[in-house]
Formats: structure tokens, C-alpha cells, sequence
């Protein structure tokens, strides 16, 4: 007797839950769609197709990932950004020097990051040529060991 | 099916063809050279993942991506 008019009082609730549950699912779900249609992510997702599989892996684990020069077969550190983002590494794993060179139209990030590794493993001199150097600073060197999603 | 990369402002734009196909390979060609002439580079990467830059059309490149020229910031 109480356990049928226990079923009867929570079936509205539990069918209210449900439903909620249903609802939340279906938010999820179109969230995930439109955040995987953003420039930003689409970048990501062409720059990680295009990475070598250590460079994902560092990339995925750090937020950055390393090149070797074609020319001078130098180390190079391309963190997540749009601009000021390539150091050149020492021996010791320090950053040594900044270098910018960017694409001529505005791009997302991983669009950008992808344009700088292609550059440095395939025609390093040039892209340093038409390239500013920088001094690496601790701040920009800390901004850019931040995870990018 | 052959697929040319390029990117822009929305992330990339994909076009896919027929490398099989005479007049989808035209238009892949005449595409690859209206970017190399606006100054994007093209790169080609091998099924083994290796990355080339060409300044001419291949017809067997199975995945050509287009950037935008690289200038200093």
C-alpha cells in the first residue's frame, strides 16, 4: 500500500527529471556543435591534423610544441597565440630569442601556429628573414605555457 | 578525393575533388594558381605525414594546404 502510493508520488517527479535530463543532453549536444564551428576550433582542429604525432602529443600535453629549423636545424618553441609566439630554445631548453612572423590576413591561432611550423621545417631562412626579432620576456614566456582549450 | 586547404578568416575553407576527373583537376589547377599568385604558399603532405612546399600544381597531392604570406609582426 505506501510502496504504490510512493510510485505514484514520485512518478510526476521522476518524469519531470527525465525530461530536465533530456533537455540538458540536447543543450550539450548543440553547444558542442556550434563550439566546434568557431574559427578558433576548426584552426585547432586543421593544426593538430597537421602535427607530428610528438608534436601533438607535447601540444595537447603543454599547450606548445617544438620545430627544427630546416636550415640550421635549430629548435624552435611555438607556443599558442597570433603574434610574439616563437621562441628559439637553447641547449639548456631556455627560450634564447623571440622571432615574429605572422600571415598577412588576420587568422585564428592554430591557423597562425600552423603557418609558423610549415615556415620553419620547410624554408627557415626566409621566414626569419622577413621576421622581427624579440627579446623573450618571463610574462609572454608564462602567458603562452597556458593550455589553449 | 583530393582536397585543397585553404585558410581564411572562418578557419579553413575545404575543396574536395576528383584528382580522376579532367575538369575538376582544371579547376583545382587554375585555384592553386589564383592563391600562389595572391601570395599564399602551398604545402603538400604525404601519406606518411612529410610536409613539402610546391610553387607548382601537383595533380597526385592527395591534401594541398594554402597560407597566407608570412610578414614580420
Amino acid at each position: 500500500m505506501l510502496a504504490q502510493q510512493l510510485v505514484a508520488a514520485t512518478g510526476p517527479v521522476a518524469r519531470l527529471l527525465a525530461e530536465c535530463a533530456r533537455r540538458v543532453q540536447a543543450l550539450r549536444e548543440r553547444y558542442r556543435t556550434i563550439a566546434a564551428a568557431t574559427p578558433e576550433a576548426r584552426a585547432t582542429t586543421l593544426l593538430r591534423e597537421w602535427l607530428s604525432p610528438q608534436q601533438r602529443a607535447q601540444f595537447d600535453a603543454e599547450g606548445y610544441f617544438d620545430v627544427v629549423g630546416c636550415d640550421s636545424g635549430k629548435r624552435y618553441r611555438i607556443h599558442h597565440g597570433t603574434s610574439m609566439n616563437v621562441h628559439e630554445m637553447d641547449k639548456a631548453g631556455y627560450a634564447k630569442s623571440g622571432w615574429c612572423f605572422v600571415p598577412n590576413r588576420r587568422l585564428a591561432a592554430g591557423d597562425v601556429m600552423l603557418a609558423q611550423k610549415i615556415a620553419l621545417e620547410t624554408c627557415e631562412n626566409s621566414a626569419l628573414a622577413a621576421a622581427n626579432k624579440f627579446a623573450p620576456t618571463q610574462s609572454t614566456f608564462r602567458a603562452s605555457r597556458r593550455r589553449p582549450y | 578525393m583530393a582536397t585543397q586547404i585553404v585558410m581564411d578568416h572562418t578557419g579553413d575553407t575545404r575543396h574536395y575533388f576528383n584528382a580522376d576527373d579532367t575538369e575538376a583537376l582544371l579547376k583545382a589547377e587554375g585555384r592553386f594558381k589564383a592563391l600562389t599568385s595572391a601570395g599564399f604558399t602551398a604545402a603538400v603532405r604525404d601519406a606518411a605525414g612529410d610536409v613539402t612546399v610546391t610553387r607548382s600544381f601537383d595533380p597526385g597531392a592527395e591534401e594541398t594546404l594554402f597560407y597566407p604570406r608570412l610578414v614580420g609582426g
